[in-house]
């Protein structure tokens, strides 16, 4: 990106960001089963409106004005613009799928959760939490995985957020340690949202690392900004999908934080590890409406050798 | 959680797959275990000999019905009590050399426990038992099976003895002592007999009809008493209503008879005549004399009469009917005083009987009861006799060896091979339960490890949807690893394998 374009882009970014302050202020929190109704994200349209205005006429003008919303075209314009993809068994070698291994049933899998949360969204995009029951249950693996099946698809983009704090697993996907993360964007406002969004090797896929090697306080999942940042995430690209790789479900004020700024919560248990006890308390600190079901990972699976 | 079979097959075989290194690891444990057990199992052969036991108490059929034995304890247990004693082991143990190296009490002790666990003593149909025992050492095994039968056949041979000897003395003893009581009983039986004279059989009937005799008697008398009585009575107011003698016959009376009769005369003749008629004055100077004649009697009578004494001259009659009814009377009074001695007579007789009757029957009761203790001594001591000869015909059987209700049905034989588990046995029993444990490990760990290892558990207990189930997904590193783990655990398993099936055949060849 030329610095032009970072300039008008951040430009942008802190405008929505007012906006979005005082959207909050005035609706409160969104109803969750909004998306679920097929509506369009109503408090946020009246400060969207002027962009879809923009991007329904011809797309030369949304470049410009550097608006949230944009069209497919332009999507895979950015992947051509991805740095350097992974190879199939680099990708693999990371616990990474990738849409050519068909044999694979991890693969398989995956892209069915996708359709699943495809159908359940009715198309449109949306937050979806992916939260262990305890640590060590493999919640990383199946958010990256989740973002992974999303972005197979040429149409559609994942951006994948790394929330677990204590235990951040997102920035091992990426090259430099010290990129910027969310720690880093909370901590300096100079810094704008696309400056923590890092391609991460594979098509359409961007991931926001915790940043820094500091530990961040909880407490800023509470914060507006946090806020103010899924909704401009989810706001920017309507065809993103925004992948959470939440702190473990024992960790019940984070959880349940991220669960309220979330659309979907799906919960990992994985074999031989989670109890039902464990299971028990994550579900009950979990909505039900958002909860679309429980992720039963690492299931015992006598893989094909050849 | 309900699970079907083919659930549970699956769910063991991911299970088996996802602790790959612990299933193979028990295989080759439960392997080497059993081919350790298999080498270090000792050989043993067993020994076996069955003998028939005719064993009935000789107390038995020689006490028959006059005395009740006690309940004999079962007789397996009894049979098993004499062959695991310590009078035939010790012997055993004695003439199976184990004491040739002297061992203390102590060990032997040790030593008689081990045979004891290595016997069995079974029982085999109604009469025959059957001697088990195990040993490492063929020989051994065949002499000490033997050497426990012919033992238990001397031993239960010289136990029946005894017991026939013993029977004959008790029954010796409680014939002499019947005997005793016996001769006792006659004494006091003939004591009371000659106390006692009258008691005799039936004098009980006798004196009842002297008694019924007597009474009788008694009644009959005491009626001919009253009606002796009543004549008697009668024969009274008879006698009081008769005149003692008849007035008539007096000499007065036959001079007034003749003054009537001459004043009669006169009468007719003064109807026809005159009184100066002769005939008439004639009569009436007869008739004045007879007057003057008949006053002078009843003077003369008169004059007598304040005597009271009957003037007996010669014109008195006595009255013939007053003379009778007096003898009659006195007659019956007769009579009745006969009645009388004669009722008290029967009276008396009547009482002696009684009295003798009392004492009649204290006697009886006492005779029944000696009788009775006598009779039944007797018939004892009958019953004895005949059951002594019988015990002394016992005595000689045995001495004889005639009536032997002990005999070896099979003789002693020992297996030629040793019949422990065999090698091979061991083998496969590794083999299978290598397979076996574990898996049946795998499946409690299923059932109650509280993590959770089936998703469809978590739907289930949840009653939320399962979103997705992700198998692990390999990559190609942990692939490689994944096949060179499987290799080596193959090749654990093969060795293992190949290890038993070697040690078999060596084993088979008798290497060791």
């Amino acid at each position: 990106m030329s610095k032009i374009e970072k300039a008008l882009k951040k430009a942008g970014e802190d405008r929505g960001n007012l906006q979005l302050v005082a959207a909050a202020a005035t609706r409160g929190r969104r109803a969750p089963w909004t998306a679920l109704l097929g509506q369009k994200i109503e408090p946020p349209r009246q400060q969207s409106e002027p962009p879809r205005q923009q991007s329904e006429p011809p797309r030369q003008q949304i470049k410009p004005l550097g608006q949230q919303i944009e069209p497919p075209e332009t999507i895979s314009r950015m992947a051509d613009n991805e740095h350097k993809l992974l190879s199939a068994d680099e990708l693999r070698e990371r616990g990474i799928i990738h849409p050519k291994q068909t044999r694979e049933p991890a693969v398989q899998v995956f892209r069915e959760l996708r359709t699943k949360i495809n159908q359940q969204s009715r198309g449109q995009n949306a937050v979806i939490l992916v939260a262990a029951v305890s640590r060590g249950n493999g919640a990383s693996f199946i958010a990256r995985n989740l973002a992974a099946a999303f972005a197979f698809d040429s149409a559609k983009t994942a951006l994948l957020v790394d929330c677990n704090l204590r235990n951040p697993s997102v920035h091992q996907l990426l090259p430099g340690a010290s990129l910027p993360g969310l720690a880093d964007y909370f901590e300096n406002p100079e810094i704008a949202v696309s400056k923590i969004i890092h391609p991460v090797g594979i098509a359409r896929l961007r991931a926001i690392t915790t940043g820094g090697l500091r530990e961040i306080p909880a407490e800023y999942f509470v914060s507006m900004k946090m806020r103010r940042l899924i909704e401009s995430l989810r706001e920017r690209y309507r065809e993103r999908f925004i992948v959470l790789d939440g702190p473990p479900m024992s960790d019940i004020a984070d959880a349940r934080i991220l669960s309220e700024l979330s659309d979907y919560v799906l919960i990992v248990a994985r074999h031989g590890r989670a109890t039902n006890a464990q299971i028990e308390s994550g579900l009950s600190a979990i909505s039900s409406r958002k909860l679309l079901g429980i992720v039963f990972n690492d299931e015992p699976r006598i893989p094909s050798l050849r | 959680m309900q699970m079907y079979p083919e659930q549970i097959a699956t769910a063991l075989i991911n299970e088996s797959f996802y602790s790959r290194r612990l299933v193979v690891g028990m295989f080759v444990i439960v392997n080497v275990v059993m081919l350790t057990a298999g080498l270090l199992w000792p050989k043993s052969y067993t020994g076996s000999t069955s003998i028939v036991v005719d064993e009935k108490s000789i107390m038995e059929p020689l006490m028959k019905g006059a005395a009740v034995a006690t309940e004999t304890a079962d007789r397996n247990r009894n049979v098993r009590e004499v062959i695991l004693g310590r009078r035939i082991l010790g012997q055993v143990l004695e003439r199976a050399g184990w004491l040739a190296d002297h061992p203390t009490v102590l060990e032997q002790e040790g030593l008689i426990e081990r045979i004891k666990a290595r016997t069995t003593v079974t029982a085999v149909g109604r009469d025959v038992i059957k001697i088990e025992y195990r040993d490492n050492n063929q020989e051994r095994t065949l002499f000490v099976t033997k050497t426990f039968a012919d033992l238990f056949i001397q031993e239960m041979v010289a136990e029946k003895e005894s017991e026939t000897r013993s029977a004959f003395d008790f029954i010796d003893k409680q014939a002499r002592e019947y005997q005793q009581k016996l001769t006792v009983a006659e004494e006091q039986l003939r004591q009371l007999r000659s106390s006692n004279l009258d008691s005799r059989p039936g004098s009980d009937t006798e004196l009842s009809a002297r008694l019924i005799a007597l009474n009788t008697r008694i009644e009959n008398t005491t009626m001919e008493l009253r009606e002796a009585e009543m004549k008697h009575a009668s024969l009274e107011r008879q006698v009081n209503g008769e005149a003692e003698v008849t007035v008539l016959a007096t000499r007065e009376g036959q001079f007034r008879a003749r003054i009537a009769e001459l004043q009669a005369k006169l009468d007719t003749l003064r109807l026809t005549f005159l009184d100066t008629h002769p005939d008439i004055v004639q009569l009436k100077y007869q008739i004045q004399d007879l007057r003057a004649e008949a006053n002078a009697q009843r003077e003369r009578r008169d004059k007598f009469k304040p005597s009271d004494r009957l003037e007996t001259d010669e014109m008195v009659v006595n009255n013939p009917v007053y003379q009778q009814l007096r003898r009659d009377l006195s007659q019956s009074q007769l009579t009745m005083d006969a009645l009388k001695a004669r009722i008290a007579e029967a009276r008396r007789l009547l009482q002696e009987e009684v009295d003798r009757g009392k004492g009649l029957h204290s006697g009886d009761a006492r005779l029944v009861e000696l009788t009775r203790d006598y009779q039944i001594n007797r018939e004892i001591y009958q019953d004895l006799l005949h059951r002594r000869e019988r015990a002394r015909v016992s005595i000689n059987m045995d001495s004889d060896r005639q009536g032997s209700s002990f005999r070896i049905l099979e003789p002693a034989k020992s297996s030629l091979s040793p019949n422990s588990p065999r090698f091979w046995q061991f083998m496969l029993g590794g083999a299978v339960l290598g397979v076996l444990i574990p898996l049946g490990l795998l499946f409690t760990r299923l059932q109650f490890d509280p993590r959770v290892r089936l998703a469809n558990a978590i739907s289930e207990e949840h009653k939320v949807p399962m979103a997705a189930i992700v198998p692990h997904l390999w990559s190609p590193g942990e692939l490689r690893g994944l096949r060179k783990e499987l290799a080596i655990l193959a090749l654990v398993v093969t060795a293992t394998l190949a290890l038993s099936a070697t040690l078999s055949v060596v084993r088979f060849l008798g290497v060791l």
